[in-house]
């Protein structure tokens, strides 16, 4: 153990940053791990906005903030955490203007609210179109104000259970190699999604589901597992998200023939229904041909290049760059792609864990305020909202206990794991099992899912685990090598998505972001108005339920 | 198509170091950083570099081609295969080097952390408990510098930075002037009188160097500029720059032109200015500069003098008079050549013209 401390955070985002100032205010000593420097995180990725109940664009309460939620998440969602979740979100907002987010302003002078997908009054707080950068940097900004300590590319690899307590975290270190391992009276997992099992994701190359597959691995139920969002626009190849904002403008989704299909799936929204339609609508028009190479088309030209330049300046620059297609001049070819993991660590309001000392926030959780299916601008407000009641809530746990301690076994066992890797003269590199996953859950766990396609493609993840068993990790140096946490990545790639398929086959009804239109076309709330529970036995997924804590909202058809 | 490579390993270890030739083939819309990952999976799992959003936003990949800083991710090759060229790549500049394209940053951040990059709001809170109500065009000020990504890529090309390591940098103060710019902020006084001290401000040699490889249209240079026109306004002025900065816009609005034999005694002060009296009188022998006496006035001197006048009327003291986000307006209004939307459909290879089904009429959609 190089060094202890009363609360560990694992990730360094906007859940992680915000869990440790928490901790930090609450009077503990704290730190936070990371494999990438803090402000690399994916969260500044976002460019939307976040969700808050201010009321400053129009008549808005955090009770519609509420009802919304829960409507959007397919009724899955747990609403006491949702009700408490839009009655906080408010004065945490104000808390990051305090602190300096250089938010949007409207012409008084208030921070601005735009409209978002599925809610009933603009409410959501943004940044031009870099609001996740923004509040990356208004978090570092306060983190580096209380000098907290950072394990910075420190790629956590195991947690330490010890004594009925979670009470620390083996790390390799990639600037300089080696083990290290540091000790935690509470750990907070903060390390966001998993979208990197799929080839069309939005997510960065970091996404990989790490604290996901830690918890999993130290006996931790996983809720909900085979919820993952896919967005709509995410640009062909490479995943990149084009946003919403451009059909917002009055950009046209079409096919090969141009024709703008959304009429025949949304004959009155049209390119303005909600993500999961027009995702799905895109999907069919590819299964039928109608795409080319696996996407379709979002068409700009008749904007003219004024508006474009003005309004979406970033759109166009990434299209140029990414796909080589000026959007004044050609359609962008898109396609959806996998965007955000609504299950993760099951969690109660706290970020509290089953196991004593451990803690989870931001999209590695699952409180579960997005059930099914999460509406845009609420995830970067989760990662806050959460992040802060986690880390508060960890570090009055350890404050109130005393002692730390990791068996050296811990340490040996993972120092044997390691050498074991490491010394493997030959195999398979982990490069080809990746693009195999990747391709695989694209097609078999996508949109729309099959029964067959499903058992397909837990055979699939099944194969790879056993060849992931001789993987082959060519760079042997201590110093910065990226080739060793690659290859742990695509094992806890290979675990988590093996927990999401087998929960996907079970859920036999079609709810939110997981759609069976050819076995299960319908919401089944009799036999399938549960959470479902995947944990780890023997090398094995175990499958459970849980049930949906409801307070005050009866389950009622989705329709908008 | 195949694009070649040469990059420059390095392993801080051993200390060895050798140029490595690799060829590969990447799909047309390749970035670099798609090179560097095929070339990472295909041949050599040894090489070593940064990477993560793939998006032009976490600021990780910076490295350097054929001896300029860029973003792998924002580089298509494409035009450069075409070329046929084999770029060199390396990494940054003005950072250890650890490992093949991966810097020490430890230093970067160590400059951040000097000009308190934090918000010190110190007026009073809004009774309400609510948001501090600001304008939008008061934020605007900050904007450019808001955009920064941390990636480097102007430290790595700062000349300033290579000749003095202690100076704070183009990154460092940009984040500066995001603080001094914010309404918000109170310690304006404290952060000018800080980044006007030693290593500060005034140690920049204008080269404009982090404004052209900036990825982001931060524009460093311009937030440097800015904080100096904020520590002027506001008489924190002891330093040599500030001072010679004074003197350019006193000699201008005076006699409407430059008057270099004043330049040292106001900037320097009469004693240094005596010791350089023999380098003074061999630059008049050489007609490099103009004999002081008697002063030449410029013939359309008013006109200088109304600007300044313009600049005062406006309010456009410090660093508003400096005109916001004009570059990273200008950098992407390129490549288009105003043609119709009917010329644009009828393009060669373009693609079919949108319709909504069921409706007859074409184009009407
Ligand atoms: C392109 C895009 C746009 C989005 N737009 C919006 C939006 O407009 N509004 C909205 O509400 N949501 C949006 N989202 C979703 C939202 O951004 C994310 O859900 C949220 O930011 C996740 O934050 P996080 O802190 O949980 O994780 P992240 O920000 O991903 O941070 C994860 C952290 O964990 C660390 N980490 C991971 N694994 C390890 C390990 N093994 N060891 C050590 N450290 C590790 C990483 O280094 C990182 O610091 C968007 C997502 C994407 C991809
Ligand atoms: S203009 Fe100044 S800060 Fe910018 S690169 Fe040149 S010397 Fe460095
Ligand atoms: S100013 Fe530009 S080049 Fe410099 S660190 Fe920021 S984004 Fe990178
Ligand atoms: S990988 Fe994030 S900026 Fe290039």
């Amino acid at each position: 153990m190089i060094a202890k401390h009363d609360v560990l955070v694992v990730g360094a985002g906007c859940a992680g940053m915000r869990a440790a100032i928490e901790a930090h205010d609450a009077g503990a000593d704290v730190a936070m791990i990371s494999k990438l420097h803090p402000t690399r995180s994916h969260s500044g990725a976002a460019e939307g906005g976040i969700n808050a109940a201010l009321g400053n664009a129009a008549e808005d309460s955090p009770e519609i903030h509420a009802f919304d939620t829960v409507k959007g998440s397919d009724y899955l969602g747990d609403q006491d955490s949702i009700e408490i979740f839009c009655a906080e979100a408010p004065g945490d907002i104000i808390q990051l203007e305090h602190w300096g987010a250089v938010f949007s302003r409207r012409a008084d002078g208030k921070l601005a609210q735009r409209p978002f997908g599925a809610a009933g009054s603009p409410r959501t707080v943004y940044a031009a179109d870099i609001t996740g950068h923004v509040l990356i940097q208004v978090l570092w900004e306060q983190v580096c104000k209380r000098e907290i300590t950072v394990y910075e590319e420190f790629f956590a690899w195991q947690l330490v259970v010890n004594d009925g307590r979670c009470q620390g975290v083996i790390c390799w270190d990639l600037l300089r190699g080696g083990l290290k391992t540091l000790g935690g009276k509470t750990i907070v997992m903060a390390t966001g999604g998993a979208g990197r099992q799929y080839r069309a994701t939005t997510n960065a190359y970091a996404c990989t589901g790490d604290g996901m597959a830690m918890a999993l691995h130290a006996g931790l139920p996983l809720k909900d597992m085979e919820f993952m969002q896919f967005h709509p626009t995410t640009l062909y190849p490479s995943g990149v998200l084009i946003t919403e904002g451009c059909r917002g403008e009055g950009g046209y989704l079409i096919n090969k023939d141009g024709e703008r299909f959304m009429k025949r799936y949304a004959p009155n929204a049209l390119e303005l229904a909600s993500r999961d339609v027009v995702s799905r609508s895109e999907q069919t028009e590819i299964d039928e041909g109608r795409g080319v190479n696996g996407s379709v088309f979002l068409d700009l030209r008749h904007l003219g290049a004024e508006r474009i330049l003005e309004r979406l300046p970033g759109s166009r620059e990434l299209a140029m760059t990414f796909a080589g297609v000026d959007p004044i001049y050609d359609p962008i070819p898109v396609r959806p792609g996998a965007h955000y993991h609504m299950g993760g660590i099951a969690t109660d309001s706290d970020g509290a864990t089953e196991l004593d000392g451990l803690y989870a926030a931001g999209e590695c959780a699952c409180v579960s305020i997005h059930g099914a299916n999460r509406l845009g601008g609420n995830s970067l407000m989760e990662t806050i909202t959460f992040g802060r009641r986690a880390g508060r809530a960890a570090a009055e746990w350890a404050l109130s206990h005393t002692t730390v301690e990791v068996p050296e076994s811990a340490e040996r066992d993972a120092e044997r794991e390691l050498r074991e890797l490491l010394s493997r003269e030959e195999g398979e590199r982990p490069w080809k099992l990746r693009e195999e996953l990747g391709q695989s859950m694209l097609e078999n766990f996508g949109v729309f899912r099959r029964e067959e396609g499903m058992a397909r493609q837990i055979e699939i993840i099944q194969g790879l685990r056993e060849r992931y068993r001789n993987v082959y990790v060519e760079d042997k140096g201590h110093v910065f090598n990226s080739d060793l946490t690659q290859a742990i990545e695509l094992g806890n790639m290979l675990d988590t998505a093996l927990c999401m398929v087998t929960a996907g086959l079970a859920r036999k009804e079609s709810r939110g972001a997981h759609s069976r239109p050819y076995d299960y076309p319908n919401r089944d709330d009799e036999n399938f108005l549960h959470h479902s529970i995947t944990r780890w036995r023997d090398g094995e997924v175990e499958l459970s339920t849980a049930p949906v804590r409801m307070t005050k909202w009866e389950p009622q058809e989705r329709k908008y | 198509m195949q694009v070649a490579l040469k990059i420059w390993r390095y392993d801080s270890s051993t200390g060895e170091r050798a140029l490595k030739e690799y060829e590969v083939d990447a799909p047309e819309e390749a970035t670099l950083l798609d090179c560097l990952d095929l070339i990472k999976d295909r041949y050599d799992g040894t090489l070593a570099y940064r990477k993560s959003c793939r998006m032009m936003i976490c600021g990780s990949c910076g490295m350097r081609m054929d001896g300029a800083a860029v973003l792998a991710c924002k580089t298509r090759m494409y035009e450069i295969a075409q070329a046929g060229r084999v770029p060199v790549i390396s990494a940054m500049g003005n950072l250890p080097v650890v490992k093949d394209l991966v810097v020490d940053m430890q230093p970067f951040w160590d400059k951040f952390r000097a000009i308190k990059p934090y918000l010190e709001p110190g007026y009073e809170q809004p009774e309400d408990g609510r948001e501090y109500r600001i304008s939008q065009e008061q934020m605007n000020v900050i904007h450019k510098e808001s955009l920064c990504i941390n990636c480097g890529c102007c430290v790595s090309e700062c000349n300033a930075m290579e000749s003095n390591p202690e100076f704070l940098g183009p990154q460092a103060l940009a984040k500066g002037m995001r603080f001094v710019g914010d309404p918000r902020d109170a310690a304006t006084v404290e952060r000018l009188e800080a980044y006007n001290s030693e290593h500060g401000i005034w140690e920049c040699t204008r080269c404009y160097f982090c404004n052209e490889r900036c990825p982001k249209g931060v524009d460093p240079r311009d937030a440097i500029a800015k904080l100096g026109a904020e520590s002027v306004r506001l008489g924190i002025d002891r330093d040599m720059g500030a001072r010679h900065a004074k003197w350019f816009i006193r000699s201008a609005e005076t006699t409407g032109w430059l008057r270099e034999t004043e330049l040292v005694p106001k900037t320097q002060g009469v004693v240094a200015s005596i010791k350089q009296m023999r380098f003074a009188l061999s630059l008049a022998r050489h007609g490099k500069v103009p004999p002081p006496f008697p002063p030449h006035v410029a013939k359309d001197v008013r006109e200088a003098r109304n600007l300044r006048k313009l600049v005062r009327m406006q309010d456009r003291q410090g660093a508003l008079g400096h005109v916001q986000g004009e570059r990273a307006l200008e950098r992407l209004a390129h490549g288009h050549a105003g043609e119709t939307l009917e010329e644009i459909y009828a393009r060669p290879g373009a693609a079919p013209r949108p319709y909504l089904p069921g409706d007859e009429t074409e184009g009407a959609a």
